[in-house]
């Protein structure tokens, strides 16, 4: 290891880095701007679903369950249906995602303390949405029964309606939702994203970087100079994981100042973690640019490698615990559900190393193993 | 020879009918182009694995054990009763949605789980839960929850507040002498719901297709992006332009040679992954999706032409493929959907082409939908696109003359 000759590389990278100014601008550009795009628009609350309803009976009681769905926050009353085959077209456009149906003799039958029924169709093309609105319509149902029931019983057997209700309705749940008090998803979501941003990024930078030489024929200086490949690899990939560590900076001031995400953990913890993230990310980088040939191959290949795991498998919407079992495995083989655990912790829960020291130490382990891997399989003597 | 035998056959057909010599000579070029760019994408084996990957493995690896909804959330009890009614309550959180773990003795332990990651939900049920329940004293438990990704959070809490509720409501109309399971004489709303187009609800259905439109997306917009960015770094780009060859001949073929790849790796998910693994449902037209796709390609290959007249290298171009991908995932209304998204988010989709296209795509596979429900996405996807192609011609006209 000459440490001269690493730093005339990294100079070198640098220079070329700097001197195409775009692309330059772009490597800072682009994590800011998935982090705000991400953080603004990928929120999943489900709230304003369009419905329509078809009320065959048209009396008061029927007309006051529907206002406690059009009152409701979560739904956008879209207006009254005329007959059962204008359902079919709205739902599958799209325009309207339920349509609730009220028989004849609702309110008839609620008043003479029989049960009745209403349908609600529900689109169900997006699953998440569709769970989403029926635990809507369960709660809105529930609570209209509960003072259909109460009022019932004040008539017939003579209770006060208070009383009445203390009989329905004898346990009261006290939910505490902990590290994220009014459930807001920009707080949940903003770390993940830094997560997710800094998985996407990093890799990119360092593969397009190694091929770009392999493509253009420029990595043949390389081969034919005295540099080892341990020292080229260090050098060439510094700048790269110095960007990357900039930009975990600024995408942490998003998070808190932007999004206004709460830091409740130790900051130089989080700090020396995200630096090993930072590397092992730009270690998969390294592993995808020794297996490709061109550049269109490594844009691809690090977007598919990178993304899809990091969505599904790094618990950013879905927690682990909630994966099938083969989930679960492809979950502890790649780095990103590790660093979710240290963002969550260090962001919201506020705990330390002393919780998090085992997802520290993986990705330690990942990232040693990440550049074994491409040092072993980095040749300077190509085969053809 | 190529060129000569253009000009003999362009010589021998003005002579007679000149409309339809210039049209075979300009097929022959486009077909001469498009040949070239599909043997270049064929020689790069890593790329064809990794498309396969894609359009394959990928799919199925987003498609199957991710599911958005609350599941297996793992609970922890702090029961200090340990009552029949405690039990009885705390048999009502069942699998798939809770899994009870286990009973904790001291409630600082569910603080602990919690931070640890160890439990989603603690809950704390108070001595004498059962007396007071009994008599008929107002009474209350605990749920303490992860709500760290607060999505979960807000299904768990509502789920368990719909659980104790109904438990309380059995119990009080036990005291009044009604049978809770046949409620025949009281008044109460039975809200029955049907879920159409995916009655099971089945995440695999909706989770598959929308990766499959993802990796549509990502392949549309960077291989013809990135085959017109390839010439101009390696200079291959002035050859072109010495021949008698146009701007669109350049660049149409690029785009026909791509989406006719893309096609095939459609195919190739469509009834590989989809059709055969889980068995989604093509209840409309394929013909129509398969149409649907194509004007897709070529409208995503139009912004992937424009990102190639504005890239220099295919760093560049690889960057900004990146940047115009996320916001186009998040602006397609399948995560986000648009009603919750502020307002001139909303106008904004309306530049989104895959907004359309997921319209469309799930339209005609799960809803049968055909094209009487489905003409404004495809208009607003056709305008799209013939936008962005004539912004990139009309770009790259500019660039070499």
């Amino acid at each position: 290891m000459n440490c001269k000759r690493i730093l005339a590389v990294t100079t070198r990278e640098w220079r070329g880095m700097v001197r195409d100014r775009l692309f330059f601008a772009m490597a800072f550009i682009v994590p800011t701007v998935l982090m705000l795009t991400f953080g603004y628009g990928l929120s999943l609350d489900v709230e304003h679903s369009p419905f329509a309803a078809l009320d065959y009976d048209r009396t008061p009681i029927s007309r006051d369950y529907l206002n406690r769905f059009i009152d409701s926050p979560s739904f956008n009353f879209k207006g009254f249906l005329k007959s059962e085959r204008d359902i079919y077209p709205l739902l599958a456009s799209g325009k309207v995602r339920a349509v609730m149906i009220i028989p004849a003799h609702f309110q008839e039958r609620l008043l003479a303390g029989r049960p009745t029924a209403v349908q609600t169709l529900i689109d169900g093309t997006f699953p998440f949405r569709a769970q989403t609105v029926k635990g809507y319509v369960i709660g809105i149902n529930n609570s209209f029964n509960m003072g259909e029931f109460s009022r019932y019983l004040s008539r017939t057997a003579g209770m006060t309606p208070d009383r009445a209700l203390s009989y329905l309705w004898p346990i009261k749940t006290e939910v505490r939702c902990l590290y994220n008090q009014n459930l807001r998803s920009d707080w949940s979501l903003a770390p993940r994203l830094m997560m997710m941003v800094l998985m996407i990024c990093p890799p990119f930078l360092s593969a397009m970087g190694v091929v770009r030489e392999k493509e253009t024929g420029a990595i043949y200086n390389i081969y034919s100079s005295t540099i080892t490949r341990g020292e080229y690899l260090i050098g060439k990939l510094a700048p790269y994981v110095a960007v990357s560590i900039f930009n975990a900076g600024v995408l942490w001031l998003i998070a808190t100042k932007v999004f206004g995400a709460p830091f409740r953990g130790n900051p130089l913890f989080f700090f020396a973690a995200s630096i090993l993230y930072v590397i092992c990310t730009t270690g998969i980088g390294l592993i995808v640019s020794v297996l490709v040939a061109t550049q269109v191959a490594a844009a691809l290949v690090t977007f598919i490698v990178t993304v899809v795991p990091t969505v599904f498998y790094s618990g950013i919407f879905v927690p682990i615990g909630s994966l099938g079992e083969g989930g679960r495995i492809v979950a502890r083989l790649l780095p990103a559900m590790y660093y979710t655990n240290i963002v969550t912790g260090c962001f919201l829960k506020g705990v330390g190393f002393r919780v998090l020291w085992s997802d520290v130490v993986v990705l330690a382990v990942y990232s040693v193993s990440l550049f074994a891997i491409g040092y072993l399989q980095f040749h300077k003597r190509p085969e053809s | 020879m190529r060129d000569k035998s253009d000009k003999r056959h362009a010589g021998l057909f003005t002579r007679g009918t000149p409309l339809l010599g210039r049209f075979l000579v300009w097929l022959r070029r486009l077909r001469v182009m498009t040949v070239k760019e599909l043997l270049q994408f064929s020689r790069d084996g890593a790329l064809i694995l990794f498309m396969v990957y894609a359009f394959t493995l990928d799919i199925y690896l987003a498609g199957s054990g991710v599911k958005l909804e609350l599941s297996s959330a793992t609970m922890a009890v702090h029961d200090s009763d340990r009552s029949s009614a405690s039990r009885e309550l705390i048999n009502r959180f069942r699998p798939p949605v809770f899994d009870v773990e286990g009973a904790i003795s001291r409630g600082s332990e569910g603080v602990r789980l919690l931070d640890e990651g160890k439990a989603m939900v603690v809950l704390d049920i108070p001595p004498r839960f059962e007396k007071s329940l009994l008599s008929g004293a107002p009474t209350h438990v605990q749920v303490r929850l992860d709500a760290s990704n607060s999505v979960l959070g807000l299904f768990a809490a509502s789920y368990c507040r719909r659980i104790v509720e109904s438990f309380g409501l059995e119990t009080g109309l036990k005291r009044l002498g009604i049978d809770p399971r046949q409620p025949g004489r009281a008044p109460q709303v039975v809200n029955a719901y049907r879920v159409w187009f995916n009655p099971n609800q089945n995440n695999k259905w909706f989770m598959s297709i929308a990766e499959l439109l993802n990796i549509i997306t990502l392949f549309a917009i960077l291989l013809p992006a990135c085959a017109m960015v390839r010439e101009k770094e390696r200079g291959t780009v002035e050859q072109l332009l010495v021949t008698p060859l146009t701007t669109f001949q350049i660049m149409f073929p690029k785009v026909l040679a791509m989406a006719a790849v893309i096609l095939a790796g459609t195919t190739l998910s469509l009834f590989g992954v989809l059709r055969y693994c889980f068995d989604v449902p093509i209840r409309g037209s394929i013909i129509l999706f398969y149409a649907v796709t194509l004007l897709y390609v070529f409208t995503t290959a139009g912004l992937g032409l424009v990102i190639s007249t504005i890239a220099r290298n295919l760093g560049q171009a690889g960057m900004m493929a990146i940047i115009t991908y996320g916001p186009m995932i998040f602006l397609s209304g399948a995560w986000t959907p648009p009603e919750a998204m502020p307002h001139f988010i909303r106008v904004l989709m309306l530049l989104s082409p895959l907004h359309y296209y997921i319209d469309a795509s799930y339209g005609v596979l799960l809803k049968g939908a055909g094209l009487n429900l489905l003409w404004g996405s495809v208009l607003g996807m056709g305008t799209l696109g013939a936008g962005l192609f004539g912004l990139g011609m009309w770009r790259m006209r500019r660039q070499f003359q």
